[in-house]
């Protein structure tokens, strides 16, 4: 019997929330809306009766996860009362809203049963080795998302074994061999214009190490690791979202940021998250619905739903959410790009993974394991079609922040008992990724019937490679189970045994007494043809656009041309969607993302005390530009790593204690796109040489490719995105961007010019150290006067400089404000800089000999187009 | 001696340690306890002065901010709860601690299991994390706190705001209102003056550079931590 509790706010006219609650009397239904599910002083309720004459009932699909019921069922159980199921949904009154149907769905019927029951299949026996070449690849489409060669691979090892492969073993080869997982591309040797190069990854790897000074792990686990201060170490990792943020993009960014908060927290023997960054790009918000392509969603949607997905995420985690940007063009409108970042901090003898030893435990932590999230990793390396939203349902799924954070607590109270020998995270593959790459050296043998299960039904093939969030493996010594099991229980987080490393160096997969995958560890991680790819420079490439620049025009036109830079999407003020970010919690905030007199000024990066007894910084920043990645990758990359570093130095980081990362969302490489990609990775090789500091981690997504049925292909812009971390010894010498002073001088330092770079973030950063900046901010999307406009708004005050380009998106060059012009020679005296003027009280803008304008008038402009989406 | 404060930890209490550190920099003796350790009786909030609740969304705030938290402090811990506060022990919520205090009925007139008031949604309609100020009702000082709430709404019926004022329950009022809280409210206690919750985070400025415009504004003391030495010295 269910009893549906409908609870009603007496502010609200169209709405209820629905409680549908199974397995309890009216009675007992009564006491749990009376004391958890409604509250008198501003709600009421009905049992098993309409509220409203003519509802609609809008509710997650059965399978989907409902965050709340968990809470629902603690609470129940708090106040005596046993729900043996529950869920929870809205009503609206004549009109149901947007909702999406791949996870959520109108209720026609009164559901009889709120359990999903079912029996697990058996697993079943692929008959590979008789298959034609079409029957193979029918085989891969829709599932495997693996090429004839590699298929032909397959068929052929199982020949030589003489038997077929289990659909689990097919599962994990596929998995494994995914571009998400094995990085076929990064790996393999290119020809480049006839010329065989090393393969990417090894030309990164290579440059990296010699600027070995802070690395402590950089591309052997989850996250890369630096030196900090004091035995501690600071990590950070970045990964994209983009397949499924592009068809549940509330979901898809929730999920995203948990598991990259999940590569931190299984960094070593476990971090601590610190700082969280987002980066997106979409097609412009207004961008006409009749022109996007079949089987997409409008970008502002996408926009307002992965806003709230990182937003539910990171606060409900209480991570501070404090760095990051948004970019448009109309190119992301079939596929966005959604990447977040995560930073963490550890004692520095836990930043390594201890290795596995013959007979130590596997064990399962956190979350249960459903049939979400099947074929994520595959799914994600393949290109979007039509057919994505309808074939890949269940790739979609719902994070549940709550049982990551309680997970997490547990672990790090165990890391510091000792207890943890190694960790995994469960992302993409699911187990068959984790244990699989665990146990590659040592082999392992897990039983899949031991694995706690949302629901009954799976088949052992699908509990092996559903990406079901929030779950962790982890690595035991047989003694140290006991107690952290405890451990567990006192965070309210499940710990299963699922097997152990056995020395067998297969990977032995079963169910209860069914053999589900045995497959040589060997095969699964190095059976994989290795691929030459080739690429040639495609013959022509379109202009630059060119800027409006040069002293033609009246101060209206002036104006009106600065209002349109300000307004644009890669300039405007994201401040709406920053506030709703959490960035004080852990009260680590030493540079919030906005500061100044009405706390509107926009800052460069990041600065935390991830400690808060001492004074040391950490700071986070990044820079990216797939605009001009589509017309030069080589430059465009080097703009962004450029960027990056500059929007570090500005606010008093020494680059020379800084690491990178680097996330590269490419489209679907064919001969162009490896091209481009090819020329980005040689850019970030010549970045580090130039700049002696290493890339310590990254990862790539190449699969940003649409194809419609009509033939239409569109490919996004290329997306390198840089992201630079690191220390520094004191946090009060660092500054930010908003003027502190009335008619201070304003110096524009720098010079476009790779070459000089270091010298000129070197002399920045000593200039911060002497306490004489009084502000500081670096030049970038928007140019000169977007930078100067900035610094004007946060300090409450004008500026009048002389004339000089004004648009030139210039990376590598900044704004600095000192005490006059004395203080400017002296301590930019070894760089090419430049007296522009002075700050002033009258809060206006003027450029000699070419127009003045009100900061009001200019901020109305840069506010505008966030504030109408999200307020 | 250093008073005992016991920092109760649920699932999805994230303010926890800027709170610990808050109270040890004005004196406090802190110690992280999960709130399954006195169910369990492993601990014992009786042997605490101080009860803090801090920050968080305490079971995801499901249902409600802090409603099932409320419901498990009701269900387990009501005559413990009135027996620390009986002794003159202080039980302080911040943020979700607050809206858990407000769902419990232990604030604003200290009956608990009897809800008296309300933590409602923003007017913004969405979480909002800033800096704003706030006048304390006794000493009229003006302190910078942040805010970083989706639910803070302090509601009440007419005759209720008006038995808060009169009694003098109202501790702290916005100067710029973030939620659209009745008369401004931002924080109260109850008729003990042993019972304390806000919404904003005194805890998130105990050191100067905490605070967002450290770098223009003078401190001569970092605005939160007047309240956590008040605090001490109520004991």
């Amino acid at each position: 019997m269910i009893q549906v509790v409908r609870v009603k706010n007496n502010d609200e006219k169209d709405r209820t929330k629905v409680y549908r609650l199974e397995g309890i009397s009216e009675k007992q239904a009564k006491i749990l809306a009376e004391n958890l599910l409604c509250e008198e002083i501003s709600q009421n309720y009905t049992i098993n009766k309409p509220i409203f004459s003519n509802a609609i009932e809008i509710a997650y699909k059965p399978g989907v996860m409902n965050p709340e019921v968990a809470s629902i069922i603690k609470a129940a159980s708090d106040l005596g009362i046993k729900l043996l199921a529950c869920d929870s949904s809205r009503e609206y009154l004549n009109k149901a809203p947007v909702f999406n149907p791949l996870i959520e769905d109108i209720v026609k019927k009164e559901p009889k049963t709120l359990l999903i029951k079912g029996i697990a299949g058996k697993t079943k026996i692929i008959p590979l080795r008789q298959l034609t070449n079409n029957e193979l690849m029918a085989l891969s489409q829709d599932k495997l998302f693996l090429s004839l060669e590699e298929m032909k691979v397959i068929q052929k090892y199982f020949q030589k074994i003489k038997k077929d492969p289990t659909d689990c073993e097919l599962e994990t080869l596929a998995q494994t061999w995914s571009e998400h997982s094995g990085h076929k591309t990064f790996k393999s040797k290119i020809v480049v214009d006839g010329e065989e190069k090393e393969p990417l990854i090894t030309r990164i790897k290579n440059e990296a190490l010699k600027h070995k000074k802070n690395i402590v792990s950089a591309f052997v686990d989850n996250s890369g690791v630096m030196d900090f201060y004091d035995d501690f170490a600071i990590c950070g990792k970045g990964e994209t979202h983009n397949a499924p943020s592009a068809i549940e993009p509330y979901g898809g960014a929730m999920t995203g940021s948990g598991g990259v908060f999940r590569d931190i927290a299984g960094t070593g023997q476990g971090a601590k998250n610190v700082i969280s960054q987002d980066v997106f790009c979409f097609a412009p918000p207004d961008y006409p619905t009749e022109k996007l392509p079949p089987g997409t969603l409008p970008p502002k949607y996408l926009l307002e739903r992965v806003v709230a997905g990182v937003r539910d995420y990171g606060n409900r985690m209480g991570i501070p959410t404090n760095n990051g940007s948004i970019h448009f063009h109309e190119d992301f409108r079939a596929r966005p790009t959604v990447f977040v970042g995560a930073y963490g901090i550890m004692p520095k003898k836990y930043a390594k993974k201890g290795i596995p030893k013959k007979g130590d435990l596997i064990v399962v932590v956190g979350g249960k394991t459903g049939r979400d999230g099947i074929h994520g990793a595959t799914f994600s390396s393949g290109e979007m079609s039509e057919r994505t939203k309808e074939v890949n349902a269940t790739a979609v799924q719902i994070g549940n922040p709550i049982e990551e954070k309680r997970m997490f607590d547990a672990l790090l109270e165990a890391r510091d008992e000792n207890l943890i020998r190694a960790m995994q995270d469960v992302g993409g593959g699911g187990f068959s990724s984790a244990i699989g790459e665990i146990g590659e050296e040592l082999g392992v043998s897990v039983d899949m019937k031991k694995a706690p299960l949302k629901y009954q039904g799976l088949s052992p093939w699908e509990i092996w490679v559903s990406e079901s969030q929030e779950r962790m493996i982890v690595v035991l010594e047989k003694k140290s189970l006991k107690k952290f099991v405890k451990i567990c229980q006192k965070y309210n987080t499940q710990a299963s045994v699922l097997g152990k490393f056995d020395g067998s160096r297969k990977l032995n997969v079963t169910f209860g007494k069914d053999v589900v995958c045995n497959l040589d560890m060997q095969f699964l991680h190095h059976g994989l043809p290795k691929k030459l790819l080739k690429t040639t420079k495609p013959k022509s490439h379109p202009e630059r656009a060119k800027r409006v620049e040069g002293s033609l025009l009246s101060q209206k036109e002036w104006i009106r041309a600065i209002e349109k830079v300000l307004e644009s999407g890669d300039v405007c003020s994201k401040e709406p969607i920053v506030r709703m970010y959490d960035h004080t919690v852990q009260g680590t905030s030493v540079l919030p993302p906005f500061t100044g007199v009405a706390m509107d000024g926009p800052n460069d990066a990041v600065v935390i005390r991830p400690l808060l007894n001492k004074p040391y910084g950490m700071i986070v920043s990044h820079g990216l530009n797939p605009a001009l990645n589509n017309i030069d990758p080589y430059w465009g990359s080097i703009w962004a790593a450029t960027e990056a570093i500059s929007n570090y130095a500005a606010v008093g980081g020494d680059y020379k204690e800084a690491s990178l990362i680097n996330n590269y969302v490419w489209p679907f490489p064919d001969e162009e796109s490896l091209w481009s990609l090819d020329q980005s990775v040689d850019a970030v090789v010549d970045f580090m040489k130039v700049l002696k500091i290493p890339v310590i981690s990254g990862k790539d997504s190449l699969s940003s490719t649409y194809r419609g049925s009509d033939g239409v292909v569109i490919k996004i812009p290329p997306v390198l995105i840089m992201s630079v971390f690191g220390k520094i010894p004191d946090v009060k010498k660092t500054v930010s961007s908003d003027f502190k002073k009335i008619g201070s001088t304003i110096v524009l330092v720098g010079k476009q010019d790779l070459k000089i770079l270091p010298k000129v973030l070197d002399t920045i950063y000593q200039a911060i150290q002497t306490g004489q900046v009084l502000s500081c901010h670096d030049i970038s999307e928007g140019g000169l006067i977007t930078a100067l406009f900035e610094m004007c708004l946060g300090g409450g005050m004008g500026a009048v400089i002389k004339q000089i380009s004004l648009f030139n998106e210039t990376a590598g060059t900044f704004l600095v404000e000192v005490e006059n012009e004395t203080a400017a020679k002296r301590l930019f005296a070894n760089v090419p800089y430049v007296i522009l003027g002075k700050t002033q009280k009258q809060n206006n803008i003027k450029v000699e000999k070419l127009f003045e304008v009100s900061v009001a008038q200019l901020a109305k402009a840069w506010k505008k187009p966030m504030e109408e989406i999200f307020s | 001696m250093k008073p005992k404060v016991c920092i109760l930890r649920a699932d999805g209490t994230n303010c926890d340690v800027e709170l610990f550190y808050a109270f040890e920099k004005a004196g406090g003796k802190c110690e992280y306890v999960n709130v399954n350790q006195l169910r369990d009786k492993s601990k014992s909030m009786q042997d605490y002065q101080i009860l803090a609740l801090p920050g968080g969304f305490a079971y995801g705030d499901d249902i409600a901010s802090g409603k099932i938290w409320a419901v498990e402090l009701i269900s387990f811990f009501k005559e413990e709860l009135l027996k620390f506060h009986k002794k003159g022990g202080l039980i302080i919520g911040i943020c979700n601690g607050f809206q858990v205090l407000i769902r419990t009925g232990l604030l604003p007139f200290g009956n608990i299991g009897k809800m008296d008031a309300t933590l409602a949604p923003n007017d913004s309609g969405h979480f909002e994390c800033r800096w704003i100020r706030v006048k304390s009702e006794k000493s009229e000082q003006i302190f910078w706190m942040s805010v970083n709430h989706g639910e803070g709404k302090f509601f009440a019926n007419k005759e209720t705001i008006a038995a808060i004022e009169q009694s003098g329950l109202v501790i702290f009022r916005y100067i710029d209102n973030p939620n659209g809280s009745l008369n401004d409210i931002a924080g109260v206690t109850d008729p003990t003056g042993r019972v304390i919750g806000l919404m904003p985070h005194p805890e998130k400025f105990v050191d100067e550079t905490q605070f967002a415009n450290w770098r223009r504004d003078k401190i001569s003391k970092p605005h939160g931590v007047n309240f956590f030495e008040e605090m001490i010295r109520k004991l």
